[in-house]
């Protein structure tokens, strides 16, 4: 029996604490998911929807999906249900983050780097992360991107999902989704290697 | 040739093993003689990783969820029971 198998044997025999594990494991990235098809203003109304559908549900899931995959994709639906009633217009939006990105004045007109990168004083995350300053400012980054921009990076990147499942759950083509990404990764890019540089945010 | 400004452009594909088969040569053959890319698509490999580091926001209603699942289901199984 599968981690995932004993779980769901857990959820079914109507275990409260297995909800819990559940919740903790995927609210995020159900929370991301619902942000991006309804923005933050309702995205936790959608979330907590998502989880009383669930609960109806439990006893239906077939095992066919992954349990990742059937939630996410219940979020989506019900995410989807809620802005037929509040049209709201998704655009690809260019915000950078507010250390910018790495645009066209890093380079020489012949493509070379003009200012290529520096040196970082270490590879590792957590020893970057250790930096209390640091965990606010990408916090800052992320927030200050627009919302579908963050949960795509926060889908691939923190929850990794592949591109193909971000594409279907939240219904925007596979270059839409690989130009979102990429603009999100050079902030982020754009704000350790400022933090790296000057020390400060 | 590949610059290094068309090789930032394409890497998050390349993070993402999207290249085609040419794309991905053109960049392997210019990652090997461009130490600045290198350290660059380095870089871009420990960014990702810092944001699956990064802590995730609390839960803030975590408890209230809680207490609406239990009672969703204690909801269920009393319509369970009447039928």
């Amino acid at each position: 029996m599968t981690d995932e198998d004993l779980l769901l044997a857990r959820l079914r025999s109507g275990e409260q604490a297995a909800y819990k594990v559940l919740v903790e494991r995927y609210q995020g990235a159900m929370r991301a998911i619902a942000i991006a098809i309804v923005g933050m203003s309702s995205a936790d109304e959608v979330v907590q929807d998502s989880w009383l559908s669930v609960v109806r549900n439990i006893d239906g899931f077939a095992g066919r999906a992954s349990l990742k995959t059937w939630l996410l994709t219940i979020t989506a639906n019900a995410a989807k249900t809620r802005l037929k009633k509040q049209r709201r217009e998704v655009f690809i939006d260019d915000i950078a983050g507010p250390h910018g990105t790495i645009g066209a004045d890093r380079f020489k007109a012949d493509g070379h780097w003009q200012q290529s990168p520096l040196g970082w004083h270490t590879d590792s995350p957590e020893a970057l992360l250790d930096e209390q300053e640091l965990r606010e400012c990408l916090d800052h980054t992320l927030t200050s991107l627009s919302e579908l921009q963050c949960s795509v990076l926060l889908l691939r990147d923190r929850q990794c999902l592949e591109l193909e499942e971000i594409c279907n759950l939240l219904e925007i083509s596979h270059s839409n989704v690989r130009v979102l990404l990429h603009r999100a990764r050079l902030s982020v890019f754009a704000t350790l290697e400022h933090f790296e540089d000057t020390g400060e945010c | 040739m590949l610059t290094c400004k068309g090789l930032v452009a394409q890497s998050s594909d390349l993070l993402d093993g999207s290249l085609s088969f040419r794309q991905r040569l053109a960049a392997r053959t210019h990652l090997a003689i461009c130490f600045h890319c290198r350290r660059f698509i380095r870089q871009m490999r420990i960014s990702q990783r810092v944001i699956r580091t990064l802590p995730e926001a609390p839960l803030p209603d975590l408890e209230h969820l809680l207490r609406a699942i239990s009672e969703q289901r204690a909801a269920q199984s009393d319509d369970h029971n009447e039928r």
